[in-house]
């Protein structure tokens, strides 16, 4: 089943003369992690943008969970999807994290016992309940980014976008974002939307979308998508590790595979290849 | 960072920190309107004696007390000299043209040091024991009435509340680029008045646009968790009137009364 | 001109003697020699970028001395001491865009040379070359920063950096929100200004590729306190104790474990790059390795 279905979509901003996406279409599977990827100015925030009814597009019809997308039922739609934006303190709403978190249920009009209840779970769940009292300032990049993700939890949505949230956190925070999120996909079925410049979320992801000026250029799995090696940084993808090292092992008069291979496989690879001699 | 004590909170467990913030807003305002009914030493004393007794009952460290009254302390000693030397009245020690120093002018100024101490002390105890976001509940609480004169109440204090989150955003965000700028030969706080000027330029623009990147962002972000204007939400934080709020209270007025008391006597 | 920064026995405290106090800097002493390109790294408060503000006396040390070239930085340097400093010193901060502020793009440039003494014309030509150096178009030059791009803006406000002619070069995660194709071309940048300049590179990152593939000294900070310092692969020696202070290899160095586990093979030297490693593999496969399988 497709939970979002995009349809001869056309966009412009209205101060600039380009199109941006022009009959633009693409389906989306309930339970899916979609990467989409793209270098700066793709048109990749656009698209999501346009998903969660936060721009109107000229023509074309957006659907979301069977619900569609018009200036009528836009907060139904947005009521399916949670957001998670690039930079992690112009979303903090909140004066302190649990507050944060109740933003969206207060919005919501959920009824205060109900609250109480969903933001402790909420932020159980992303490991923050300890720092319900805490102002945003003394949170990390990280801290805050998963304080998003529990305001988003709380609403039980079936869709999570995420807008190069990870891009401004540092390893260790990336990787307890990540975290959260391969559990909601994995666990809940949540669909997963997620915008990313990082081969580590990428390779999450069981489809990758490639934009290039509002145009999809390539839609495959990951793997096929990786193999492209080092041109992938074109497109706006940082190469896998085991992509580089292919290449340099050419470099050596090495004969390497074509096919993308993960790091295990390329250590596999290399074993098979010490064994033979 | 926060070199500005007053509306500096203290995380706390004292009785005074738990108490309803509409009731510690109330009674401030209470405390230094009644401040001026006191017109003789035994009605400052028993004020003090009210302050000292709610300092204590906060258990906060009485030395953000003292460095609450250093910033104003010229503007202090300016009103009290004022109140000192231009009022007339009783035994006068010394005279010079239009100023003079008389019994009565020592005995005002005293009294004016005093209120003002004692609105400083009240003032600080609040904002040290109350968040500033409790303080901003407080007020659309105590606005609710005139939502009948469609005051947008619910607006105004969401307003304030995201204003108060994003000031220590701001203020770090300041000195990141006071720093890149100061890297960039900018002296500030150096040189004339125009130079001055000229040096907060550099400070102000990137200042606005990142403010108004922000405020579109957070718009953006709002819009995506469903806000759609302040009808119909319901709230998550919420305040309780307690016996303390009740108790606090009726101290309070027992203190009007016994100074109605006094300042008859 | 020889710039080496000399830190001796730092300490750093903000807001002392108030409940606030809080020390951010221990008992530091460590060298940036002259010509290094040095990474900085460590996690969120671990004290870097109070360090970095050290370099050109936007804070000045609680005690301790820190000698950059021939000046001294100690608590009672005055603030008009520090001028002469500064202009050697170029420090770009992260999100660096962050800065700009002038009607157009040439004028932010030339902002900083003007403030250091430059003459308005000495300053444009400075400008102009600087933003040459860093890739920006000539037609850009008299826009408006606040029209471009996120990318050229980066450029812009780091050419306002080099327009100071520094002899050191302090980069603050400066690819930070950048696509890959942004951020490596930005790297190959710095590494080329810094042969063609003969800068000293301070580099903060959380990226070991690149503090592999471009640094030559590494300083470590922990929760303001030195905790290393040394050449890339002395630094990278010990899997255990990165793992204990919750730093990464770089992922040349974490392949090579893995590969070292499952084969038995063994590396002469830890590989920190790609192209180490590559040359490593080939030398092991035309016999150059020992096997201890």
């Amino acid at each position: 089943m497709d939970i979002v279905e995009i349809k001869n979509l056309t966009f412009k901003y209205p101060q600039q003369e380009v199109q941006n996406f022009n009959n633009f279409n693409l389906k989306i599977k309930k339970g899916e992690w979609l990467a989409i990827i793209g270098h700066n100015g793709s048109g990749k925030s656009t698209l999501v943008r346009l998903i969660d009814g936060l721009l109107a597009p000229e023509s074309g019809e957006i659907t979301v969970s069977g619900i569609k997308l018009t200036p009528e039922s836009v907060w139904d739609v947005r009521s399916k999807i949670g957001m998670v934006f690039q930079n992690p303190d112009n979303q903090f709403v909140g004066a302190n994290v649990e507050d944060d978190v109740a933003f969206g249920l207060e919005n919501a009009a959920i009824p205060r016992k109900e609250m109480l209840i969903r933001v402790r779970q909420a932020l159980e769940r992303v490991k923050m309940w300890e720092f319900a009292d805490h102002e945003p300032v003394r949170l990390s990049g990280g801290q805050k980014q998963r304080v998003a993700l529990a305001g988003i939890i709380a609403l039980k949505p079936e869709i999570i976008i995420l807008d190069e949230a990870t891009s401004m956190l540092d390893p260790e925070g990336r990787q307890a974002v990540l975290e959260i999120i391969r559990e909601l996909n994995q666990v809940e079925h949540l669909t997963v939307i997620s915008i990313t410049h990082d081969i580590d979320e990428a390779s999450n992801a069981q489809r990758v979308v490639v934009l290039d000026d509002g145009k999809i250029v390539q839609d495959d799995i990951p793997a096929k998508i990786f193999s492209h090696g080092a041109s992938l940084v074109k497109i706006g993808l940082e190469p896998p590790f085991s992509e580089k090292l292919k290449e340099e092992l050419v470099k050596q008069g090495i004969e390497v595979p074509d096919e993308y291979l993960t790091k295990e496989g390329m250590v596999d690879w290399l074993w098979q290849l010490f064994s033979k001699q | 960072m926060g070199k500005v004590l007053l509306g500096r909170y203290v995380p706390g467990d004292s009785i005074v920190h738990r108490m309803d913030p509409r009731a510690k807003l109330i009674l401030s305002f209470f405390f230094i309107v009644i401040i001026f009914l006191a017109n003789n030493w035994q009605s400052y004393a028993l004020l003090f004696a009210l302050t000292i007794g709610s300092i204590l009952a906060a258990k906060v460290n009485f030395a953000f007390f003292i460095k609450g009254v250093r910033p104003l302390i010229w503007l202090i000693l300016f009103t009290v000299l004022l109140q000192i030397f231009f009022s007339s009245g009783g035994t006068v020690f010394w005279r010079w043209g239009p100023f003079n120093l008389s019994y009565y002018g020592l005995i005002n100024g005293a009294y004016v040091f005093c209120r003002f101490v004692l609105i400083i002390f009240m003032s600080t105890l609040l904002t040290l024991t109350t968040a500033p976001l409790e303080i901003a509940d407080a007020l659309e609480k105590l606005m609710m009435p005139l939502k009948k004169i469609k005051v947008p109440v619910y607006e105004i204090s969401l307003m304030l509340s995201i204003a108060l989150r994003f000031v220590p955003t701001l203020m770090d965000e300041t000195a990141k680029i006071m720093n890149a700028q100061r890297s960039r030969g900018v002296n500030f706080g150096e040189g004339s008045i125009m130079q001055q000027i000229k040096a907060v330029v550099p400070l102000l623009v990137p200042l606005f646009v990142s403010s108004f990147n922000r405020a579109e962002d957070l718009a953006t972000a709002m819009e995506a968790r469903g806000y759609r204007g302040g009808e119909g939400r319901t709230k998550y934080r919420v305040h309780y009137w307690q016996t303390g709020d009740t108790v606090g209270c009726a101290v309070f007025v027992a203190v009007l009364i016994i100074l109605l008391f006094l300042r008859h006597w | 001109m020889a710039m080496a920064i000399i830190f001796k026995a730092v300490n750093y405290m903000y807001q002392p003697n108030t409940p606030f106090e809080q020390q951010a800097l221990e008992n530091i002493s460590v060298e940036i020699p002259t010509g290094s390109y040095t990474a900085l790294i460590g996690h969120t408060g671990s004290g870097k970028s109070t360090f970095l503000q050290h370099l050109n006396g936007l804070l000045r040390p609680t005690s301790g001395v820190i000698q950059v070239g021939k000046q001294a930085i100690t608590p009672e340097t005055k603030n008009k001491q520090l001028g002469e400093l500064r202009k050697h010193v170029g420090i770009v901060f992260q999100f660096p865009e962050a800065q700009l502020f002038e009607e157009t793009v040439i004028k932010d440039i030339a902002f900083a040379p003007k403030n250091f003494g430059k003459s308005e014309e000495e300053a444009e030509t400075i400008a102009r070359r600087m933003a040459q150096q860093v890739g920006l178009d000539d037609e850009l030059l008299s826009k408006s920063p606040f029209e471009l791009s996120g990318g050229q803006m980066r450029r812009v406000a780091i050419a306002g950096i080099l327009a100071m002619e520094p002899e050191i070069l302090v980069l603050d995660e400066p690819t930070a929100g950048l696509d890959p194709q942004g951020r490596l071309e930005m790297m190959e940048m710095f590494k080329r200004l810094k042969e063609e300049q003969n800068l000293t590179v301070v580099l903060v990152t959380h990226q070991m590729d690149d503090v592999a593939k471009y640094a030559d000294n590494v300083i470590v900070l922990e929760k303001g306190k030195l905790i290393a310092s040394g050449t890339p692969s002395e630094i990278f020696a010990q899997p255990n104790w990165l793992v204990e202070h919750h730093l990464a290899l770089p992922k040349a160095g974490e392949f090579a474990l893995e590969f070292e586990k499952k084969t038995g093979y063994k590396f002469s030297t830890l590989p920190l790059t790609e192209v180490s490693l590559a040359q490593q593999i080939a030398s092991l496969l035309h016999g150059g390795g020992v096997h201890h399988g």
